[in-house]
């Protein structure tokens, strides 16, 4: 027999390998491809964004019982560029070389399609833990995704992993700088995304 | 900063698809066809205009003068937001056919980074009313020229013989690749820089 | 409903109100220390910097604060303008120091260094700085020749307009 409700535990790993958002369901691409350079900054943004996507979807949770459904687009994108207006001064007066490397695609978080998607397919109907859970369990996803293109790009193209060089001198005397330039992100990543359909990886 | 070089960079050299990776979702979604493709750019362009206008005034007028820097992000993302609602609303009532033609592609652009991406890059360059114009009618073009690009390429793919896994997203993304490396060809063009 | 529309709004703009007011001096502090710190790159002899044009120009002076140079910014700044440098002029007015300054961080690792090895050619010049293809001794960039013409230029520019601020 199998359970109706998806358990607790689902909502949180579901974002993860099922759904993950970048290489199952292929949103978010836009700070995906853009801040993968290397290993830190695919981590700095994903933390960004991973910040502005739990508590969104906190905070969307909390007030969906006084929010008509006419206007709900309007409020989850008021309190989504709330919460980026504050990672992105925070990040500024705190971080201001990850900031400068991340330039317009802090602000640009409040567009990204996983936190408005996931306001709209969740919070708004889950309650307050469930959607925490999902917001981690999707934020988690996002940051494994970029962490795992960013620490290729660098390694390819710089032959770092993190800053840690991790390959021979002649390798890195003549690397395929070809991977830190945008035709190498897109390659990637349709390498990627070839590899989890050839895993079956989102069934 | 003359107004060809502002272009010619938003145009080509920096174009924001393929470039600078800004607008990707709705570029994948949506070149599977050419047609709907040739739909999305006009809508893009257009409320693009509307956009890098409505929010350049914004900023200058009210925001900045005000000290209310902090509230841009939300500001901005309202009006697009707004625009694309009241483009919908218009759509609807006076020109029915194209309404329909746009159908679900409508709503999908107020979550087009590209169009707030000039909002904010037309403030973070200090870019005056006509400068603000020609930067914005630059990346509408750029992203059209991209998507159409592309859209031919991907109906091609269509029919074409692509292994298992490969199909659909990873192998459209191979291409973007491959259009990705002609357009990095572009880079210093003119003396713009990448 | 508008109520409702209504509370958000002035809740959201309230919270960033506050973390503007926040972290609005820390960010001020960071503009100049980055500044700071680039000059002081340039023109180690100096012990402080005084501002003289609003972006573009530094006295720089030592403990008793007399003169020991000066520094100028030269270049276009944001959109695909030439590289922007930042050169410091000793007194008798040959460039003792040169920085290339990153207004926005290029993706391309390889593209960075490029322009460190070129702004490094210009120390040791005066205001008759050119390419060599135009005269001078600089090497331009492979595959931007005109980008490396115009910093070139602008750079001899800048020398030649703040000349007289070369005296002690």
């Amino acid at each position: 027999m199998t359970s109706q409700k998806p358990s607790r535990l689902s909502y949180l790993t579901s974002g993860i390998i099922k759904e993950n958002p970048v290489l199952i369901l292929m949103i978010g691409l836009c700070p995906t491809l853009a801040t993968t350079t290397s290993a830190r900054d695919a981590l700095g943004m994903s933390a960004a964004a991973s910040f502005v996507l739990i508590f969104s979807n906190v905070v969307v949770s909390l007030v969906r019982k006084f929010v008509q459904p006419s206007i709900r687009i309007p409020i989850f994108i008021i309190i989504i560029s709330t919460f980026v207006t504050i990672i992105d001064y925070v990040l500024q007066a705190y971080q201001p070389s990850l900031y400068r490397v991340l330039g317009v695609f802090v602000p640009l978080i409040v567009v990204n399609c996983i936190i408005l998607g996931r306001a709209e397919a969740f919070a708004y109907s889950h309650g307050v833990f469930d959607s925490f859970l999902d917001g981690l369990g999707n934020a988690l996803g996002f940051t494994l995704a970029l962490v795992i293109l960013g620490s290729l790009r660098e390694f390819f193209a710089v032959g770092t992993v993190f800053g840690k060089t991790l390959t021979p001198n002649w390798y890195r005397s003549a690397p395929m700088l070809f991977m830190i330039f945008p035709p190498g992100a897109f390659f990637l990543i349709g390498i990627l995304k070839a590899l989890a359909v050839k895993l079956k990886l989102g069934k | 900063m003359n107004l060809s070089k502002i272009f010619i960079g938003a145009f080509l050299v920096n174009n924001i698809l393929l470039m600078r990776f800004i607008g990707l979702c709705s570029f994948f979604g949506v070149s599977t066809s050419l047609d709907t493709s040739v739909g999305m750019s006009a809508a893009v362009v257009f409320v693009t205009m509307l956009a890098a206008w409505v929010c350049w005034v914004l900023w200058h007028a009210l925001l900045l003068p005000l000290g209310l820097e902090f509230l841009r992000t939300a500001v901005f993302i309202l009006v697009i937001a707004g625009l694309v609602q009241f483009v919908e609303m218009f759509l609807k009532k006076y020109v029915r056919g194209l309404y329909s033609a746009m159908g679900i592609y409508l709503p999908l652009i107020t979550t087009n980074c590209a169009i707030l991406a000039i909002t904010f890059l037309n403030v973070d360059y200090g870019f005056n009313l006509l400068q603000a114009t020609i930067y914005a009618l630059g990346v509408g073009g750029g992203y059209s020229l991209a998507i159409i690009l592309f859209a031919a390429i991907r109906e091609r793919l269509e029919d074409s013989p692509v292994s298992p896994s490969f199909r659909g997203y990873p192998i459209a993304f191979v291409g973007a690749s491959l259009i990705s490396l002609a357009f990095l060809g572009f880079a210093n063009l003119f003396g713009i820089s990448i | 409903m508008v109520v409702s529309l209504l509370i958000t709004c002035l809740v959201a703009a309230f919270a960033l109100s506050e973390v503007y007011a926040v972290t609005k001096p820390k960010i001020d502090q960071q503009k100049i220390d980055a500044t700071t710190s680039a000059l002081i790159q340039v023109l180690p002899a100096a012990q402080t910097f005084k501002e003289v044009e609003k972006d573009s120009l530094w006295y720089g002076l030592d403990a008793a604060g007399a003169k020991v140079g000066i520094v100028v910014r030269s270049g276009a700044r944001g959109y695909g303008g030439p590289v922007p440098l930042l050169v410091a002029l000793d007194l008798t007015g040959r460039i003792s120091g040169v920085k290339v300054e990153d207004l926005k961080e290029t993706p391309g690792l390889g593209l960075k260094a490029t322009e460190d090895w070129f702004a490094k050619q210009f120390i040791g010049l005066d205001s008759t700085v050119a390419l060599k293809k135009e005269g001078g001794t600089i090497d331009a960039i492979s595959g931007a020749t005109i980008t490396s013409r115009a910093a070139a230029r602008g750079v001899a520019q800048s020398i030649r307009k703040y000349s007289e601020h070369l005296k002690p």
